[in-house]
């Protein structure tokens, strides 16, 4: 009992890079092995009513997905980003897609690189990308007020009068619904307090996991429909969307987030334990300290 | 070696100069967040440019117009200060690509000379760099915090105030779950907010409520907590996993070989380094 | 005086009023300055203000080299960086691409079966049909950043009987075209750099909670197990962890909560194994191994905590930030609030 007080108390000044590299094994080795650590999926609440939503809107809709995430959260939602695209194109909705956040310009492209040629969607026809402006707060006013003020052209340099989706697309009250696809400030809150909310639209948000606490008061009361919380909530999603497409006699390529989601449950896992030992380590010096002093 | 090659050698080469921070700040961490500063500065303002001033503002000064055939004298001086611009950003005539367009920017349909107003606060925020006139830049900087200042009176009062209060409201026909989950949110609404209240001392009962309000608190930070090192956690996820693709033969073995080139090079550096220090104590 | 107090005061104050007044005045030329102008004014001057941040950190580093202060070598590279990135979106777009035309039926298959392996396509009728559908030739999905490799490129089409004609793409488009110098500096240099500095953030954590997160009171307990909670109740892993795992847990919480009120230990100790045994006895006989109810099961415990009192808290935070930023609003729009002019 007592070697393994002290072994606990020896413990507690363990040097930081051993825990740095338990971290960074608790995440390597479910991606070596993938096979070793396979774990079920279940879609919470708030990823269902994404889905929900998105899954009744009908073909032709106009949808307002903006990029507001750059390299640095593409983990975490670039996931999100793509099953969500999948799943709008399949129910041919109309995607229209805007940055707030500069690298949001590389996301998008990417994304609709990515997508848009498994459903064979084509630019100006299925989706349209109007770019990033600076702003923020500012660029979401424009939108909700008049798009053209904001966008003469959109990111390829065509005229929005030149392109056949944007004709009676003026402002934000043109959408049917908007998503927000984001990591920070400018993202989901000012479309809420901006445009959303003063205008009624309904939209959701998929945003990365520490944003999540401080959304979460608009997803409670219907502000926003909804949430994907980071990796996970973007896995939840891959999930859905995988189902409803299997119920289509379709098939896509695994999802990403669920690819990681087992490396992420280790981490947390060893986090947890590391977390619990520590507090194990601190009672014990401490009761050592109290009877040392009796 | 293809770009694409190359460039993933780069990509693993500067992740772990950036994770060999873990082991110590060394020479191979400051050179990257040095190249990082570099290049997100010129990155933010190639981006800032071209996506903002050049179609937003030079577009209004100086659009494309119509060709009417038609043309004012006040038109032509004013377009006269373009072809300056144009004539300068090919370097004096020398190249033969201009970032502005012959003839005007394409986008808008009529000269807003009410723009000429932000270019020239912008030009005195610029002016910050020159201690003199320094000062000029509070002009633009007013006109910044006064737009934001109103902007966000109106917004977070109406989404963040009024809806949030609204919202906590309790629905008293709805069933028993509910009518408790409701009140569980009310009363750590209200008892947080007790908190919040400084002006009073906490004391008695109200201090008592502000207690639980503490509580309330509390479970909020676990859980931002919880979903903090869960986003950090699916970021170094990231990283890994694109590690891990660039360490096939298809990209050259890039990552075991940088590792191994890093480990190595940290080892004789920890080794001369602990040296100097034994010596600069003695 | 004037000039450099009194006028960024009048801006500030007749800025903000109309700002916020614009909401509620019913005059079309007001709101259209307030929602279109206004904002336009503020885009274009927020970009200055990325100009002379990046100025700024050139002058830094740039004084740094030429004094020669502590680590000035590094602040080399930090130069360098800044004019590679700057020569990219100014000097050289580096986004060639290919039109092709005259594209006749015979070689439209070869064609698109060549340019589907070569550029890794997803699926080749795709092409087949936007080769024939495209009027004003058919632009290759690739962009060149040297007119050489376009060249090169070029010499594998050669063998059919077609037009082609390398084109740039248009300055500022030349940013997000992939492949161009600009995007492989973003893809190559910025973007590793900045997801690995967020990413080593996750080892900080992990050792800041084994060190600093203790529990050393009642709030702390809260703040601790609510984090766990939705750590492990969040991911796949929670939905392993059985009923019973969770049952013991109570049970302890419980003890520990009412551990002050008891003070012999051997009836605490009692108490503590006896409320164990019957809860799980209690499970089994109900089987509950196959059918346990929500409230023993870790992801449900997260959703209610996340969806009530998170919210709450939450909530309470929103709302009295709200009220901060409104009431500073107010005193910056009626300039009592003067400190963005450093007074």
């Amino acid at each position: 009992m007592e070697t393994l007080k002290n072994i606990f108390i020896k413990l507690g000044s363990m040097d930081r890079r051993i825990i740095f590299l338990l971290v960074g094994l608790s995440v390597l080795f479910p991606l070596l092995k993938p096979d070793w650590f396979t774990l079920p999926i279940r879609p919470k609440q708030h990823s269902q009513i994404v889905f929900d939503e998105i899954n009744k809107l009908e073909a032709g809709s106009k949808v307002l997905l903006s990029f507001e995430y750059g390299p640095s959260t593409k983990p975490e939602i670039h996931p999100m980003t793509i099953a969500l695209l999948r799943h709008m194109f399949v129910k041919d909705i109309k995607v229209y897609a805007t940055a707030l956040w500069a690298d949001g310009n590389f996301m998008s492209t990417d994304a609709f690189d990515e997508v848009a040629a498994e459903y064979n969607k084509k630019i100006g026809i299925d989706y349209v990308n109007l770019g990033f402006k600076p702003g923020g707060e500012a660029v979401i006013k424009g939108i909700a007020s008049d798009i053209r003020t904001l966008y003469p052209a959109d990111l390829n340099g065509t005229s929005l009068d030149e392109i056949p989706m944007m004709q009676n697309v003026n402002n934000v009250e043109d959408f049917d619904f908007v998503f927000s696809l984001s990591s920070g400030t400018p993202g989901s809150k000012e479309w809420v307090q901006y445009a959303t909310d003063p205008k009624g639209i309904p939209m959701s948000t998929g945003c990365t996991s520490i944003q999540v606490t401080d959304i979460v008061p608009y997803v409670e009361n219907g502000q926003i429909r909804g949430i994907l919380a980071g990796m996970p909530g973007a896995a939840e999603y891959e999930e859905l969307v995988k189902m409803e497409l299997k119920s289509m006699g379709l098939v896509i390529k695994p999802g990403e987030a669920t690819s990681m989601m087992s490396a992420q449950s280790m981490a947390h896992v060893v986090i947890v334990i590391l977390i619990i030992f520590g507090n194990i380590t601190y009672y014990l010096t401490r009761n050592n300290k109290r009877k040392g002093s009796k | 070696m293809s770009a694409e090659i190359f460039g993933s050698w780069i990509v693993v080469f500067l992740t772990l100069c950036i994770f060999s921070y873990l082991f110590d700040d060394n020479p191979f961490y400051k050179a990257a967040e040095h190249i990082f500063i570099g290049v997100s500065a010129g990155y933010w303002a190639v981006i800032a440019f071209w996506q903002q001033i050049q179609p937003n503002l030079f577009g209004r000064l100086w659009p494309k117009l119509e060709d009417t055939g038609e043309v004012s004298v006040l038109q032509s001086a004013w377009y006269s200060i373009y072809k300056v611009l144009n004539f300068i950003s090919t370097g004096f005539g020398a190249l033969d690509r201009s970032i502005f367009p012959e003839g005007g920017i394409k986008g808008y349909d009529e000269i807003r000379l009410m723009y000429l107003i932000p270019f020239i606060l912008g030009i005195f925020m610029l002016l910050r760099l020159v201690p003199k006139v320094g000062w000029l830049a509070r002009w633009a900087i007013a006109y910044i915090v006064g737009m934001t200042a109103g902007l966000r009176f109106y917004s977070f009062l109406n989404s963040d105030i009024l809806i949030q209060i609204k919202a906590s409201t309790i629905d008293f026909s709805s069933d028993w779950g509910t009518i408790i989950n409701g009140l569980i949110v009310f009363i750590g609404t209200l008892t947080g907010l007790i908190y919040f209240f400084f002006s009073k001392e906490h004391k008695g009962s109200f201090g008592t409520l502000s207690k639980i309000g503490i509580y309330f608190l509390m479970i909020k930070f676990g859980a931002s907590f919880g979903f903090a090192v869960m986003g950090r956690i699916s970021l170094l996820i990231g990283r890994i996993n694109q590690l891990k693709d660039y360490s096939t033969a298809e990209y050259n073995y890039a990552t075991p070989t940088i590792l191994v080139v890093i480990i190595i090079s940290l080892a004789i550096w920890s080794f001369m380094d602990g040296g100097k220090k034994k010596e600069s104590a003695a | 005086m004037f000039l450099k107090r009194h006028m960024p005061l009048f801006i500030v104050i007749s800025i903000g009023l109309l700002t916020l007044f614009g909401h509620f005045i019913n005059n079309t030329t007001i709101q259209n300055f307030v929602d279109n102008d206004a904002t336009q004014w503020f885009d274009i001057i927020a970009s200055f203000a990325i100009f002379l941040g990046a100025l700024n950190m050139l002058k830094l580093q740039m004084l740094k080299i030429i004094r020669k202060q502590n680590n000035w070598q590094y602040s080399t590279l930090a130069v360098l960086g800044f004019v590679v990135a700057i020569f990219a979106g100014f000097f050289y777009r580096g986004a060639n691409y290919i039109v092709v035309s005259n594209v006749n039926e015979i070689n439209l298959l070869p064609i698109s079966e060549l340019l589907t392996d070569e550029l890794h396509l997803e699926n080749q009728n795709t092409v087949m049909s936007n080769i024939s559908d495209a009027e004003d030739g058919y632009e290759i999905p690739k962009i060149f950043m040297t007119q050489s490799g376009a060249e090169a490129f070029m010499e594998k089409l050669d063998k059919f009987d077609v037009n082609m004609e390398i084109k740039s793409k248009k300055w500022g488009v030349h940013l997000q075209a992939k492949g161009s110098l600009f995007s492989w500096i973003f893809f190559n240099i910025f973007t590793p750099l900045s997801s690995t500095m967020f990413a080593l953030l996750a080892f900080f954590v992990a050792s800041a909670s084994y060190r600093a997160f203790r529990i050393r009171n009642f709030e702390a307990t809260l703040l601790l197990v609510s984090g766990i909670i939705l750590m492990l109740g969040r991911v796949p892993i929670g939905e392993l962890i059985p009923w019973w795992v969770v049952a013991i847990l109570i049970v302890f919480g419980v003890g520990a909560i009412s551990a002050p009120w008891i003070k012999d230990k051997k009836i605490f100790f009692g108490l503590v194994v006896g409320g164990i045994v019957l809860f799980l006895g209690v499970g089994f006989a109900m089987g509950w191994n196959q059918s346990p109810p929500q409230i023993l099961l870790i992801p449900v415990i997260q959703d209610w905590i996340f969806d009530y009192p998170t919210t709450a808290g939450s909530r309470a935070l929103m709302i009295g930030i709200a009220l901060g930023i409104v009431a500073t609003s107010f005193r910056i729009i009626v300039g009592i609030e003067r400190s963005f002019l450093g007074e």
